[in-house]
């Protein structure tokens, strides 16, 4: 029933059918407000903990500069890595563990429309709100401080505008290694373990705790061949200017590679597993 | 109490058969929690390949502190899990009214629901990491010492279950309190490093509002620097027993406004 459905062909493919997901999101958000803002606040201050810590690192060294970053760099490095990694990282395991679990992910597969873009829409929401609330003040906030308190700024439109564009990037590859993950839902039901191992495994390789700079050489050669530090370390590193001109192009070039395999392997994955939930359902 | 042991063994049998049923959700839990663990150890190695001291401390230190840590909260973790879920979900659907019908003490009813597994990944993690202290001489292991250890270590799981408990006792007046038990619940990852890093304000709240620093730094402090017995073991067990009085009336407290929100 539900497979025959699917092979209709239907036109799926129209943006204003899937606005309305984006928004719905929007709107969730903002009618659970309070617990949303604890929920910032506390990843914020885990921001100021790395930031201490560092803070210590440096005190500590003789050198004032360590795996390639100075000070005033790390301090860039830690808060541009929260307000990159906060805005594109949209967690979709959870929500596909959910939809799996309590059945309504057939729910989906019977309406004219793809799952996969409808997961897409509501990312999409949910960045535009997470970029609001709070990276982009956190920003603002980094900005001021350096320029304010350090006297330093070296801001330039150009580099702003690639930042931008690379996080984008990175939030689809984001977006599809959670789907692919997130199919996991369909063979387990116990979520919240493979969330944390799943956090906790891209928080190192994303370069979210500490610059891939830090790895030894051979873990950094096999870095470049894995799609994690396409997800936060670039955008990072290009904001921060330490990423030449001639990689650049490289390393955006990269990031849309990864978006290309990772598609494959989404659609791959996605017609195995609705041939499982068939099974699931019946 | 022997009542109670048998009433635990009971809930203890019924939950070990639910978890057979998935073994393969207990390897995740367990392999979760030693991915989290792993990460903080990895943290630490590279960053000392940088710096021979962080803030006075050696590798070695930091190892025993860091592990030391994670025992009281693997304890807690393994023993008070369900607390969680009164904070998030048992006032909003009712589900608390099923521990007042039953003539055993609510709270103890919450210990009996779960035996959090998943822990065993911070427990190992932490012994491990005491166990490599003690071997590399980095901890002498005298006899007081021991019984000091096993001390701290139980006030120190008392102060993460009160601390808990006090966030979750909130739900019974905000019927959901989870973001906030999560947001009190992040301070403990700050104790897992010696405290003196971080701006006083901070010092002081993980001291003295949410004294997860006494179920970690300051007793590790003891067995690491010989720091005066006073100022960290004796104050850990004042804290624990505060932290306890306080958090257990505002249960009790909570219990007797409770209203059920279920349907």
């Amino acid at each position: 029933m539900k497979k025959k459905k699917k092979k209709r062909k239907v036109k799926t493919n129209r943006l204003h059918v899937y606005t309305p997901f984006g928004k719905s999101v929007i709107k969730d958000s903002l009618a659970y407000k309070g617990s949303f803002y604890l929920f910032v606040i506390c990843k914020v201050l885990s921001v100021f903990i790395t930031y201490y810590l560092w803070r210590a690192i440096f005190s500590s060294s003789d050198n004032s500069e360590l795996g390639g970053f100075n000070q005033v760099e790390i301090l860039t490095y830690v808060f541009m890595s929260f307000v990159c990694s906060n805005m594109v990282y949209i967690s979709m395991t959870t929500k596909i563990g959910e939809n799996v679990v309590d059945g309504s992910i057939a729910i989906n597969l019977i309406k004219p429309i793809s799952y996969k873009s409808k997961l897409f829409a509501e990312s999409i929401g949910e960045m535009i709100y997470k970029f609001i609330v709070p990276s982009v003040f956190v920003w603002i906030g980094l900005e001021v401080y350096k320029y304010v308190i350090l006297d330093e700024f070296s801001l330039s439109g150009i580099r702003i505008a690639l930042f931008l564009l690379s996080s984008m990037l990175s939030f689809i590859i984001y977006f599809l290694f959670e789907f692919c993950f997130g199919m996991i839902a369909f063979y387990s039901t116990y979520v919240w373990g493979m969330e944390i191992i799943k956090n906790s495994v891209l928080s190192f390789l994303t370069g979210q705790i500490i610059p891939l700079t830090f790895f030894p050489d051979f873990a950094q050669k096999l870095f470049n061949y894995l799609p994690f530090s396409s997800m936060n370390y670039v955008p990072v590193m290009i904001y921060l200017g330490k990423i030449s001109s001639s990689e650049l192009i490289f390393s955006i070039e990269r990031q849309i590679l990864w978006i290309l395999i990772l598609e494959l392997i989404s659609i791959a994955l996605w017609r195995r597993v609705v041939k499982r939930i068939s099974i699931l359902g019946g | 109490m022997r009542y109670y042991f048998k009433i635990y063994r009971l809930f203890f049998k019924q939950y070990l058969k639910s978890l057979m049923q998935s073994k393969l959700d207990f390897f995740i839990g367990l392999f979760g929690c030693l991915f989290v663990q792993a990460s903080g150890i990895l943290f630490l190695y590279l960053v000392f390949e940088q710096i021979p001291l962080l803030d006075g401390w050696s590798i070695k230190e930091l190892a025993f502190i860091y592990g030391f840590s994670q025992i009281p909260k693997g304890i807690d973790h393994l023993f008070a899990d369900y607390i969680w879920l009164l904070s998030s979900q048992m006032v909003t659907n009712g589900e608390f009214d099923r521990y007042l019908l039953r003539p055993i003490p609510p709270f103890f009813q919450l210990l009996c629901d779960r035996v959090q597994l998943d822990a065993v990944g911070e427990l190992l993690v932490g012994g491990l990491l005491v166990y490599i202290s003690v071997s590399n001489g980095t901890i002498r292991v005298t006899f007081i010492g021991s019984i000091l250890f096993v001390m701290a270590i139980l006030a120190g799981a008392v102060i993460y279950t009160s601390v808990k408990l006090f966030f979750a006792a909130l739900a019974f007046w905000m019927t959901n309190s989870f973001p906030v038990l999560q947001l009190g619940y992040e301070i403990s990852n700050f104790t897992k490093y010696p405290t003196s890093i971080y701006p006083k304000g901070i010092q002081f709240v993980s001291a003295f509002i949410v004294p997860f620093a006494f179920a970690s730094f300051y007793p590790a402090e003891y067995f690491v620097r010989n720091e005066s017995f006073i100022t960290t073991i004796i104050a850990e067990v004042c804290v624990a027993l505060i932290a306890w009085v306080i958090a257990f009336s505002v249960f009790k407290k909570g219990v007797s406004v409770y209203k059920s929100a279920g349907s």
